[in-house]
């Protein structure tokens, strides 16, 4: 019943997938990133939390590979359960902005009139700031903290996926199997579901994938900030701020930390270039 | 183009007075009480307190506060400073004011003559060894955070060769690291940006007219290349500014820059409201100007956009 405009074969697609470099390297580190969120309390040689007077400040060795932090803390364990804060952080966001956005944009879409005026004009009011202002000012009001981040980042990043979800939709409004579907006289809501979510799911799908590194960007900026994910918490931004202040004498915390980061926000963005040149139609006869 | 420069100018007011609206909610919904906390020590003194919630207002019903803190606006006024007792905010705010524009406009003065030639370079190379590493480098300098990036700057450049200042604001010098790592996550968008709109350039027809009629492979990039790509180029300008002011909040931490940024930071952890509105407030002006700024150039150089022609938008 649906049309197949967006969507590519499927062999064909892996196929493809396996001849961009850039997004196979990309797939290479986060699947890395992934194992290693899940994989971190077998991984991480000491409690993330286990203070070691005797290590503090200690450069890499043997007990502790990446050396250890102020409060004697091993800066190994913590930058592999910093992955799992990235990614929890990630995955809420991920899952609240999508199921807000594309519920909304859809809606807009697809009935147009006061709901589509509605949901766009509070779309509008939140564009109309900068978005890692807003999320501070959303910050500040709620207090640091994960729920906060998740909370900030959700409301920041919606938006933007109503107004794609709303787009998609709009693009399809007019083809020959939305009349079949609604002269069937299909249910609206099964409308939506059925036969416009599946013909509007490469695009979101390309979105969601460039989006998770612009979140994690984002969860790490808010905890550099200190306004963040708090102690003891793990979090990669807060590790790269404290060792900002000891760059001088010991360069690892700050070193290892940024390296994690850096790795994890580059294999999601490489992972999301190579998908949006192979799921993108606009892009893909070039 | 006056009529829509005149449209464009006015649409603005909703969005600062939604703007404000939002800020003043958002204030509001903030537990425990900002006179309590001023009073902190002499918290016993119901005369001082008294006085206090009537110099701030408090006292009055919140349309009332509302009503005076936008009036206050339309003069400059951004309220009192909850941090210290009876200080004006734009006294708080003082000489942070100037210096996170200066950063961001310096930044982006910086990246997109830079982000620019790159981009085009490495269209004008496809698929070859240069342009590969600038793929590669843009891909970097777009994910890595500045805060990242800066504390390798820093180290090398600051610490080990010791040829810039670790932080501080006054000199050139110190000028130098911030605005530097402001603007590699710009310059590598632009570059991105501009790289693709420059390949999507070169295929069109009247580029090949301009090397049919025997034109240099100089003129033809740079008269008939760049002139075309730089209008869609410039649409995105108005989405840098936004993130590179953003960005100036996390590079006047790292710097220790006394900038709005620093001044917003510091004052969530002292909960001094009216100074992160004003903040929030400003940042959103500036922000909004830059689109508008952007909307009246892209206006001037598209006539399509100002007819209201629904092809170009």
């Amino acid at each position: 019943m649906t049309a197949d405009l967006h969507t590519l074969n499927q062999s064909d697609f892996w196929l493809r997938f396996r001849h961009n470099r850039n997004a196979m390297i990309g797939a290479a580190l986060v699947t890395t990133v992934i194992a290693v969120a899940l994989s971190a309390p077998w991984l991480a040689p000491h409690d993330y939390e286990a203070v070691d007077l005797f290590a503090v400040w200690d450069p890499p060795t043997a007990a502790h590979p990446f050396g250890a932090d102020g409060l004697g803390r091993d800066v190994l364990s913590r930058v592999l359960w910093g992955a799992r804060i990235s990614l929890l952080v990630a995955v809420s966001v991920l899952t609240i902005t999508f199921t807000l956005g594309i519920t909304l944009g859809m809606i807009a879409g697809y009935f147009g009139g006061w709901a589509d005026a509605l949901i766009m004009r509070v779309c509008d009011i939140i564009f109309a700031f900068p978005e890692l202002i807003f999320a501070i000012l959303i910050a500040a009001v709620l207090g640091p903290g994960i729920g906060t981040v998740i909370i900030a980042l959700s409301i920041v990043w919606w938006p933007g996926i109503a107004r794609l979800a709303r787009s998609l939709v709009l693009s399809l409004r007019s083809e020959l199997f939305v009349d079949a579907a609604v002269a069937c006289g299909t249910h609206p809501a099964r409308i939506l579901v059925r036969h416009f979510l599946p013909n509007i799911v490469a695009p979101l799908i390309v979105r969601a994938s460039i989006g998770v590194g612009f979140i994690i960007m984002a969860e790490a900026t808010l905890s550099f900030l200190g306004i963040g994910v708090q102690e003891p918490n793990p979090t990669w931004g807060a590790m790269i701020r404290d060792g900002l202040t000891s760059l001088r004498t010991d360069p690892h915390l700050a070193f290892f930390s940024s390296l994690a980061l850096a790795v994890t926000i580059i294999g999601f963005n490489l992972l999301g270039d190579g998908l949006r040149d192979l799921l993108d139609p606009r892009i893909r006869e070039r | 183009m006056l009529a829509y420069a005149i449209k464009r100018v006015l649409g603005l007011i909703p969005v600062l007075a939604i703007a404000v609206v939002v800020t003043f909610i958002a204030a509001q919904m903030v537990p425990g009480d900002p006179i309590l906390a001023l009073l902190s020590d002499q918290s016993g003194d119901q005369e001082l307190e008294a006085r206090l919630r009537a110099d701030y207002g408090l006292d009055r019903p919140i349309l009332e506060q509302f009503i005076d803190y936008v009036a206050g606006l339309l003069q400059g006024d951004f309220g009192l400073s909850f941090r210290f007792a009876n200080v004006p905010v734009i006294e708080v705010i003082g000489t942070g004011l100037a210096i996170s524009p200066i950063l961001a406009l310096s930044a982006m003065a910086l990246s997109v003559p830079l982000g620019t030639a790159l981009g085009t370079f490495a269209a004008l190379r496809r698929n070859s060894l240069a342009d590969t590493v600038i793929i590669f480098v843009v891909v970097a300098g777009i994910s890595v955070p500045n805060f990242a990036m800066a504390t390798v700057l820093v180290y090398w450049f600051a610490i080990t060769l010791g040829v810039l200042p670790v932080a501080g604001w006054g000199t050139v010098q110190q000028a130098v690291l911030p605005i530097v790592v402001l603007s590699i996550s710009p310059t590598a968008y632009i570059a991105r940006l501009s790289r693709t709109y420059m390949l999507e350039v070169l295929q069109q027809d009247y580029i090949r007219t301009a090397r049919a009629k025997g034109l240099g492979e100089r003129l033809v990039v740079l008269r008939h290349g760049l002139r075309n790509m730089l209008v869609p180029l410039l649409t995105t300008l108005g989405i840098i500014f936004g993130v590179l002011l953003t960005n100036t909040v996390v590079v006047e931490a790292i710097f220790n820059i006394p900038g709005l940024g620093r001044i917003a930071i510091d004052a969530i952890f002292a909960r001094d409201y009216p100074v992160i509105m004003a903040v929030v407030l400003l940042f959103t002006g500036f922000y909004s100007m830059i689109n508008l700024i952007v909307d009246l150039l892209y206006g001037w150089v598209d006539p399509r956009i100002r007819l209201g022609d629904g092809r170009a938008s």
